[in-house]
């Protein structure tokens, strides 16, 4: 609001001062004039002899031209042909006509008001919005650069660390493989040494076993045969018959 | 060969309200064109706004672009800004009076008038003093302008008188008739070739080519005479403002 009235302050100030310019540059300035319009001027102001224009003139100067003329009649002819000649005279350039300087002044302020409040401003505002939308065009363009370039570094660093990882996962892998590749080994040789360690004392177990088996077995079949033979005292014949018959017997016990 | 009156090349005939203040002639006609054209230019490019200028909208921002790079900024600085709407109406006003100089069928260059010239540097004589005195305060504008620092006190006898005249009274004569009596040489530097290479066509056309030549080569001079006369008449106009802005050091 204030900025408004402070606005028009300001054009009423320019053409306020616009006008006074005028008005006093264009006051001792008298209007343009013809040269005819002079001289047909000059002509009706002529008053001689109770006559007026041309009539008079022909009068003045018949007058003038007459023997014996007064000097006064003289000097009246001589002073109107200087008015005359006063009009054929170019007018000084360097005055100013008091017509262009209203009309001059009159477009230069209808302008002047149109630049400062319309077309400037407008003009301007649009030369401000290439210019904003330039900078901020280069500036997300700057920010989309870094951006990616941040991307990037972190993708290649992201590769890397990748990279690292599986690297270090066959590492790993091969590592423990290797690990249970001997641990295998080493339980596989270990579980072979306790198959043959336990078989072999299985065996021995058996063997013992069967030999006691057969210890006590044998001592059966002794005593046995010993209790036959002590039951009955047989010769020769009934003796061997008898041991084969235990025997049998024995035999087919078992 | 005839060469018309001096009155003929300049003093047109008004042939609308003949006789009164406001009476039209060619020269008030020219001004008139001259509003329009730069309404024109500015208008069309206010209304194109294309991201991308092309054309009168060149005219327009390149105008405003050399206006404030060469103008303003060169003799006040960022503070004459708020002053780039008169300057570039000055520019242009001055400007396309001028060239109407060469253009067919007109060829008159209205600031070979005083009227305008001497209206315009009259508002700038108004605008620089009360910029002047609204800046420095009226005893500090006088004295800056008046005693310029750094002058032996005695010299304020000689250079104060001048410093009177040459700011308050020759500025601004000296900046509508420099304006003007350019474009009076031009528009009859321009006729009297013109009127040489016609007379000279009488006698076979091989002795009017040279005058004609020249005529060729002065229209072409007289357009750049047209935007430089408007060039220094709005640089003037903002060295003497930025002057009264800032107090001379």
């Amino acid at each position: 609001m204030d900025k408004i009235s402070r606005r028009c302050k300001r054009a009423a100030a320019t053409v306020l001062v616009a006008v006074a310019v005028a008005v006093l540059t264009a006051s001792p300035v008298s209007a343009a004039e013809t040269i005819g319009g002079c001289m047909a001027e000059e002509l009706n102001n002529l008053d001689w002899g109770g006559k007026s224009g041309a009539e008079a003139f022909e009068e003045l100067e018949h007058a003038a031209h007459a023997d014996g003329a007064p000097d006064e009649t003289k000097d009246a002819l001589e002073s109107f042909e200087q008015r005359l000649e006063g009009c054929q005279s170019a007018q000084n350039p360097i005055i100013p006509e008091v017509n262009e300087i209203i009309w001059g002044g009159i477009a230069f302020v209808v302008l002047l008001a149109l630049m400062q409040w319309k077309l400037f401003p407008a003009v301007r505002r649009a030369m401000d919005r290439r210019s904003e939308k330039i900078r901020s065009d280069l500036d997300a363009a700057e920010q989309a650069r870094t951006e990616a370039s941040e991307v990037k570094s972190r993708y290649e660093a992201e590769m890397a660390d990748a990279q690292n990882e599986a690297d270090r996962i066959i590492e790993e892998a091969r590592s423990e493989a290797d690990r249970v590749r001997v641990d295998l080994i080493a339980r596989a040789e270990a579980d072979a040494a306790e198959v043959r360690r336990r078989s072999a004392q299985d065996a021995k177990v058996a063997k013992s076993q069967a030999i006691q088996d057969l210890k006590s077995e044998v001592s059966e079949i002794v005593i046995g045969a010993a209790e036959t033979v002590i039951r009955r005292n047989l010769d020769h014949d009934a003796q061997m018959e008898m041991i084969e018959d235990y025997i049998a017997q024995v035999g087919s016990r078992r | 060969m005839e060469f018309p009156p001096v009155t003929h090349l300049f003093d047109w005939p008004s042939f609308l309200f003949s006789g009164s203040p406001l009476a039209v002639n060619k020269t008030v006609l020219i001004f008139l064109a001259a509003v329009v054209l730069t309404v024109g230019v500015f208008g069309l490019a206010a209304r194109k706004r294309s991201l991308v200028p092309s054309g009168v909208q060149h005219v327009a921002e390149g105008g405003i672009n050399f206006v404030e790079n060469s103008i303003v900024m060169q003799t006040i600085g960022p503070e004459g800004k708020r002053f780039m709407p008169f300057f570039t109406t000055l520019f242009f006003f001055i400007f396309f009076a001028n060239v109407f100089e060469v253009i067919p069928g007109i060829q008159f260059p209205a600031n070979s008038r005083m009227a305008v010239p001497l209206l315009l540097a009259v508002l700038v004589w108004v605008i620089y003093n009360y910029v002047g005195i609204r800046r420095q305060g009226l005893g500090g504008y006088l004295k800056s302008s008046l005693f310029p620092p750094g002058v032996p006190k005695p010299l304020y006898l000689i250079v104060t008188p001048i410093e009177l005249f040459s700011t308050f009274l020759i500025r601004p004569l000296s900046l509508a008739i420099r304006l003007w009596a350019n474009m009076v040489a031009g528009h009859l530097l321009l006729v009297t070739f013109a009127v040489l290479s016609a007379a000279l066509w009488g006698f076979g056309y091989v002795p009017s080519l040279l005058p004609f030549a020249a005529l060729v080569l002065l229209t072409a001079f007289e357009i750049f005479v047209s935007g430089l006369q408007a060039f220094i008449f709005t640089i003037l106009t903002a060295v003497y403002i930025g002057g009264a802005m800032h107090a001379e050091h």
